[in-house]
């Protein structure tokens, strides 16, 4: 029935010229039931190939039996248990903790911008200042951190500043190779996460919110918490997932930053694989997705993720 | 004729003339790269140009060189589980643990020592029963050439200590309180802090290359005690980061390598005096080796493999690797060498490498030297306790 309406249409939309009443082979292979129909299935082949698959070898592998350079089949809970029961589960759970101090600060920061630039900035140059908050990821992260040495450092730009100014005596020493370094590097890295988020959730507010919250002279703190934020909040939370699993995972931040062995879950991963300790470095990694996924279901359930893309819809 | 015809066959015909022209020996890169040794080794294993020229001419071969990191389980992955034998003809590693390993799982050789000429002037160390002997045999053949060694130990700032230290206590020194660095490396920092408990009979430590778990929980805890005192300002991990730690002024006394106080040193100038110490207790001793790969035996290579050691083992080598880096030289006679060559060892130079290795030589006679052990018998406890110490 379908097809006689197209025909119909088509053959009127050509003027009266003869349309041919059925597809070519090749119309047809290209068509709804051909090619086209396969074509949905191509993410969800990636997401098997590229994620599925990877996610379970990583599980199955981490109740593998360790052997002296490698690993056999056979189903142990041993580098569960080691991890649980050495200091390497303290070790992630101080990571964690960093890590979500990195998004509350990230987003003290960053969300206000995203915010002022979605309410301030005129509509056509929006996207572009916002596109200035790349250009520190056009330099390697490497570097990125490393710069942060000579400003926190006991003889650096900082403590410089400060002690020129009176405001202390002696170089703050708290602020470099210690876990609020780590935090501060974290920050410094992937704030941008938060602004990106940020604006695209402030899609979610309209522009006549704002002007409705100042006829009811609501003051600028509770519009920002009563109804910004609850409205922009599942594009807050993915901001503050990519953040926090970066900072969880990243191990350049606390190898530079850090105070005596720092570390954080992606440099305890890569410290069992050096020691070549690969089912203990598979638990981890397993542990680290059951993180993300737990993280993920309560965002889900708080707040609806499914709604950071209906300002696209 | 189409466009896209002319490109295409234009293309191709182009493709078959480089082809025809390097089969022919027209062009020499392409050419000489089928008899070319793949080398798999790490930047610090060449001297004499900033890529592998000079390393190749004195060889008389070709080399093709891929970078190589220090960690073993990248090398026992690639040539154990992975591609590596058909990648690499000859690869470099840590002695005392790599040839064994490798050995071990058959993917190196064992060499004819006979066809390295220089042989004859490597470390007596290295002969049956040497100290160093171990670190180039597996079941009692020769599977690797030594090529660069040194005793680790620390560096310090003397301009702003105004002494000298000769002991690790240093590191645990109150007035150094935050201003201390360990390497963030189990293996050697564990190995020198042993050392250092046993010699100086704090902890009963048999041997602290291979510790028992009790012994390495014993010396763990006495790091635990320091850290938690906030003794050590980080534990550095990496060339840079061991570098920035001590030209930035942030700590005044630091477990390092050699290599890290020579650069630190060089960029500070005149505004700090970083030196390398001996430290009575000891050291962790090391090597680095150069292996035939089975691959590279089968392919052939053997040749070029024994001219590349034989380079290695020459003096000409030796010399260069200790003005450059301060790593050791494996061989004899590299003093005179330096002595007789004032042309590249100008006097000035010549005291300052010759000051190294008299110092480098006091440090690897020391008796209660270790030798690195890459895989301790109990590892597990080794890694177990770090992370109990980053924890802490």
């Amino acid at each position: 029935m379908s097809e006689d309406i197209a025909t119909t249409v088509l053959q009127s939309a050509g003027g009266g010229r003869d349309v041919p009443a059925s597809p070519s082979p090749w119309r047809r292979w290209l068509g709804e039931n051909g090619l086209q129909k396969w074509a949905f299935y191509v993410p969800v082949i990636f997401l098997v190939l590229f994620f599925v698959l990877p996610m379970a070898t990583t599980v199955v592998w981490s109740v593998f039996e360790r052997t002296q350079f490698w690993m056999e089949p056979g189903f142990t809970f041993f580098a569960y248990e080691n991890f649980f029961t050495s200091a390497r589960a303290e070790n992630y759970v101080y990571s964690m903790i960093h890590s979500a101090w990195a998004v509350v600060i990230s987003f003290a920061l960053g969300f206000p911008i995203a915010v002022f630039v979605r309410r301030r900035v005129p509509r056509a140059a929006q996207h572009r200042v916002i596109l200035l908050f790349i250009l520190p990821f056009m330099i390697s992260e490497l570097v990125r951190v490393f710069a942060m040495r000579p400003i926190l450092g006991r003889y650096g730009v900082l403590n410089s500043l400060f002690m020129d100014i009176g405001l202390i005596d002696e170089p703050i020493t708290a602020i470099l190779f210690s876990p609020l370094g780590v935090v501060i590097g974290d920050v410094v890295s992937f704030l941008p996460f938060m602004v990106f988020a940020g604006f695209l959730a402030m899609e979610a507010v309209q522009p006549y919110v704002f002007e409705v919250c100042d006829d009811l002279g609501a003051r600028t703190l509770r519009t920002f918490r009563d109804i910004i934020v609850p409205l922009a909040a599942p594009g807050i939370f993915a901001g503050g997932i990519f953040i926090f699993v970066n900072g969880l995972g990243v191990a350049l931040v606390p190898i530079i930053l850090g105070g005596p062995g720092a570390v954080n879950a992606g440099l305890i991963v890569n410290q069992a694989i050096v020691a070549l300790d690969f089912p203990l470095a598979m638990a981890i990694s397993t542990i680290m997705i059951a993180t993300l996924v737990a993280l993920l279901y309560i965002g889900h359930r708080l707040f609806d993720l499914t709604k950071i893309l209906e300002p696209i819809n | 004729m189409k466009q896209w015809e002319f490109n295409r066959r234009y293309v191709l015909q182009g493709v078959a003339a480089i082809a025809a022209a390097a089969a022919a020996g027209g062009i020499p890169g392409l050419s000489r790269a089928a008899g070319d040794l793949k080398l798999w080794a790490a930047g610090i294993h060449k001297v004499g140009a900033k890529d592998w020229s000079a390393m190749s001419s004195q060889a008389g071969i070709g080399i093709a060189y891929t970078t190589k990191s220090a960690r073993a389980d990248e090398a026992i992955q690639k040539m154990v589980v992975g591609d590596g034998n058909k990648l690499f003809d000859a690869m470099t590693d840590n002695g005392g643990g790599m040839e064994n390993a490798l050995g071990s799982q058959k993917a190196i050789v064992p060499l004819d020592t006979t066809k390295i000429p220089n042989w004859k002037n490597i470390l007596p160390s290295y002969n049956d029963g040497g100290l160093a002997a171990h670190s180039i045999r597996y079941d009692g053949k020769v599977y690797a050439t030594p090529m660069i060694s040194n005793a680790d130990s620390m560096a310090y700032d003397y301009k702003k200590l105004g002494f000298h230290p000769t002991s690790w206590e240093v590191l645990f020194d109150s007035q150094f309180k935050g201003r201390a660095a360990l390497q963030n490396d189990f293996g050697p920092t564990l190995t020198n802090m042993a050392i250092y408990l046993k010699e100086s009979g704090k902890i009963e430590i048999g041997n602290p290359s291979d510790m028992t778990p009790n012994e390495v929980k014993a010396v763990c805890q006495y790091l635990i005690d320091y850290k938690k005192k906030g003794q050590f300002r980080t534990f550095w991990d990496g060339f840079q980061n061991g570098v920035g730690i001590l030209t930035s002024g942030e700590v005044l006394v630091s477990s390092c390598w050699e290599p890290i106080q020579i650069v630190a040193n060089r960029k500070t100038g005149d505004k700090a005096d970083i030196r390398y110490g001996s430290m009575k207790e000891g050291h962790q001793a090391w090597n680095n080796i150069v292996m035939l790969t089975k691959g590279g035996h089968e392919r052939g290579m053997d040749a070029a493999y024994y001219a590349l050691a034989n380079v290695y083992l020459s003096p000409w080598f030796g010399a260069r690797t200790l003005a450059g880096l301060g790593f050791g030289a494996q061989m004899v006679g590299v003093d005179d060498y330096i002595k007789s060559h004032p042309k590249d060892f100008p006097a000035a130079k010549q005291a300052e490498v010759l000051d190294i290795l008299t110092r480098k030589n006091e440090r690897l006679a020391n008796k209660g030297n270790a030798w690195q052990n890459v895989f301790p018998k109990h590892l597990r406890a080794y890694q177990d306790w770090w992370a109990r110490l980053q924890a802490a």
